[in-house]
């Protein structure tokens, strides 16, 4: 009798809807089916790193299996400066990422260890923790998704990923680093872009003279306040697809570079839809400044270059952004408007950023 | 035989804890159409009533204060604020689960945001990692041209598309200019009487695009079909034709 009672309860525990158990993703026995924190969690010693929101940007959406953490952070750094990534231990994601160019290449296509290029200009990363997908394509959702790629692409860090884990296996300073990050005794590849994208995510530009401006700790020129509103208004229309805090729209168009057929689709070779063909991702306006070259594939090497395209009007193809056809005329900015526009974004430099020991 | 009761006993209660409670769920539907006829996006097939073709490629908006009055004059406030984006299809419909009893006369909505929520970054974190979110593309700037107050806050529509064959483009877009409200409300009588456990039932909101063109005001995409944020006159117009009859409202239960 006894015995019935208890496969009965067993029965009601199968069924009951709420699970009892640790909650804390960054427990070591974090059970993600669990419902209900009863209090078992188990940390090892690990610092949480807090990522502050800044003013005008949404809560940064940070996967629940790979919280920040101080320990996490420094050892995505560490990688992240690392040649040991790459198969011949040349190159590390900052040959190509250069903070001096927020993170991004001064070369328009970067070279990786076999001397090829591909055809895009290396991305910047600004901010990019709030980035809902990432590659110009937007191939990837989430920072971890995007840091397989490069280790393993012929044309930059040209390695398997199963040599970069022996290769880390063997080193007596990454093992301790990652059971100090991950509470782990074998590094795998998971783990290695973890920490990366935790890196990543710290790499927050929010402290440039338009920052100061909008907190009315300092002025903008008259120049730069025509350029602000220039850009703010549908006389140069930039701030549609770059608006907001952030810059940018987490958003894909045409903005009119080439005509029909592309020698690039972007989006659409993701999306397998010809209406996407041609179509980037817009990429945020902070430290535009030093992050040249320009568009996808690097084509324009000064901002001037830059603005006289969008002046131009751009050239016509089927998928152009509607805001982009302004019947053919493009906006007939003044010599002066052109200069003030410049001016404007110029303030959207953040020299911390691009110095400071990160 | 204690034990075995104490442990039917806890059967029995967590058995009710877990069962979904009776309940009417309310689905708010929302259709798009030209000259009634079911919206179809990048196909350059719609006339509108200045003789231009165009086609539709972005239609994003935003609904507000979507509110269900009693008949006793009570109201409940089904949502704050939905963001209807035309290439996301999970955001044609929102469910509010659980509506009181009560006897429905009327729903009503406002198209666009109230002076009292289009302030800038108020929706910085609405839908975050969803579809839903729209705080980045419907950004409305604070500063225009010579310094010109646009006032901040939202779009309260974005829609763009091509014109004449393709050549041209056109963005209607609509929000404050000037810190002005130019939000309006729409509402429909409804006979909806919710008693225990009615059940779903489902009310739908249709926007016919052409009607956005048509009366009092035709507007043609190639004078007023860009550059209209900071034009007042525009936004007027836009919006009495807008309260004219863009809007119908249905019920289906």
């Amino acid at each position: 009798m006894k015995k019935f009672a208890y496969l009965l309860l067993g029965t009601v525990l199968l069924f009951s809807c709420k699970k009892e158990g640790c909650t804390d993703p960054i427990a070591t026995n974090y059970n993600p089916e669990a419902d209900i924190n009863n209090g078992s969690c188990d940390y090892y010693n690990i610092t949480p790193y807090t990522i502050e929101t800044p003013y005008g940007f949404p809560v940064m959406i940070i996967p629940t299996n790979n919280p920040t953490t101080v320990e996490g952070v420094s050892l995505g750094k560490k990688l992240f400066n690392d040649p040991i990534l790459s198969f011949d231990n040349s190159q590390s994601c900052s040959s190509c990422h250069l903070q001096i160019a927020g993170f991004s290449d001064t070369n328009q296509f970067s070279a990786g260890i076999d001397g090829l290029v591909g055809n895009r200009n290396a991305s910047t990363i600004i901010n990019a923790g709030w980035n809902s997908s990432n590659f110009w394509d937007g191939r990837t959702t989430t920072l971890e998704e995007q840091a397989f790629e490069p280790v393993i692409n012929p044309l930059e860090m040209h390695n398997t990923w199963l040599n970069v884990e022996n290769t880390l296996n063997n080193s007596e300073q990454y093992k301790q680093l990652f059971k100090d990050a991950f509470n782990i005794e074998y590094i795998d590849s998971n783990h290695v872009v973890m920490a990366i994208a935790q890196f990543e995510r710290t790499l927050i530009s929010v402290n440039s003279k338009f920052d100061k401006y909008l907190k009315e700790e300092v002025l903008l020129t008259n120049e730069e306040l025509n350029g602000y509103a220039i850009f703010n208004s549908e006389r140069g229309d930039c701030f549609h697809c770059h608006g907001t805090q952030m810059f940018m729209d987490n958003l894909f168009h045409n903005n009119g570079l080439d005509p029909e057929p592309f020698t690039d689709n972007g989006l659409g070779d993701i999306t397998d839809n010809s209406l996407d063909n041609g179509k980037f991702k817009t990429p945020t306006l902070r430290n535009i400044e030093f992050t040249s070259p320009y568009m996808h594939d690097g084509r324009f090497s000064t901002l001037e270059e830059v603005v006289e395209h969008y002046d131009s009007g751009g050239v016509y193809s089927s998928t152009i952004d509607p805001l982009m056809k302004k019947l053919g005329v493009g906006l007939l900015l003044t010599n002066q408007e052109k200069q003030d526009l410049i001016a404007f974004l110029k303030t959207l430099s953040d020299i911390d950023f691009i110095n400071n020991v990160k | 035989m204690k034990n075995i009761l104490t442990i039917i006993s806890l059967v029995s209660i967590i058995l009710v804890s877990c069962e979904k409670p009776t309940k009417t769920n309310l689905t708010i539907n929302f259709s798009h159409t030209v000259e009634g006829a079911n919206l179809t996006t990048n196909s350059m097939v719609y006339t509108n009533d200045a003789g231009e073709n165009y086609n539709v490629q972005t239609l994003k908006y935003l609904i507000s204060d979507i509110t269900l009055h009693a008949e006793n004059g009570s109201s409940l406030v089904l949502d704050e604020v939905h963001f209807i984006d035309i290439s996301e299809e999970s955001t044609f419909s929102f469910t509010y689960n659980d509506v009181p009893n009560n006897n429905y006369t009327s729903i009503s909505f406002d198209m666009g945001l109230d002076t009292n929520k289009n302030i800038s970054n108020k929706y910085v974190d609405e839908g975050i990692g969803t579809n839903q979110e729209f705080h980045q593309t419907m950004f409305w700037p604070e500063i225009g041209m010579n310094g010109m107050d646009m006032g901040g806050g939202y779009h309260y529509m974005k829609l763009e598309g091509d014109f004449n064959d393709s050549l041209s483009g056109y963005g209607t877009h609509t929000g404050g200019t000037m810190g002005m409200d130019y939000s309006f409300n729409n509402i429909d009588g409804i006979s909806l009487i919710v008693t225990d456990d009615l059940g779903n039932v489902d009310v739908n909101i249709n926007m016919e695009i052409n009607n956005w063109y048509r009366t009092p005001n035709q507007i043609e995409f190639s004078t007023y079909g860009m550059g209209i944020m900071g034009n007042m006159q525009m936004q007027m117009n836009l919006k009495e034709n807008g309260m004219t009859d863009v809007f119908s409202i249905s019920v289906n239960k």
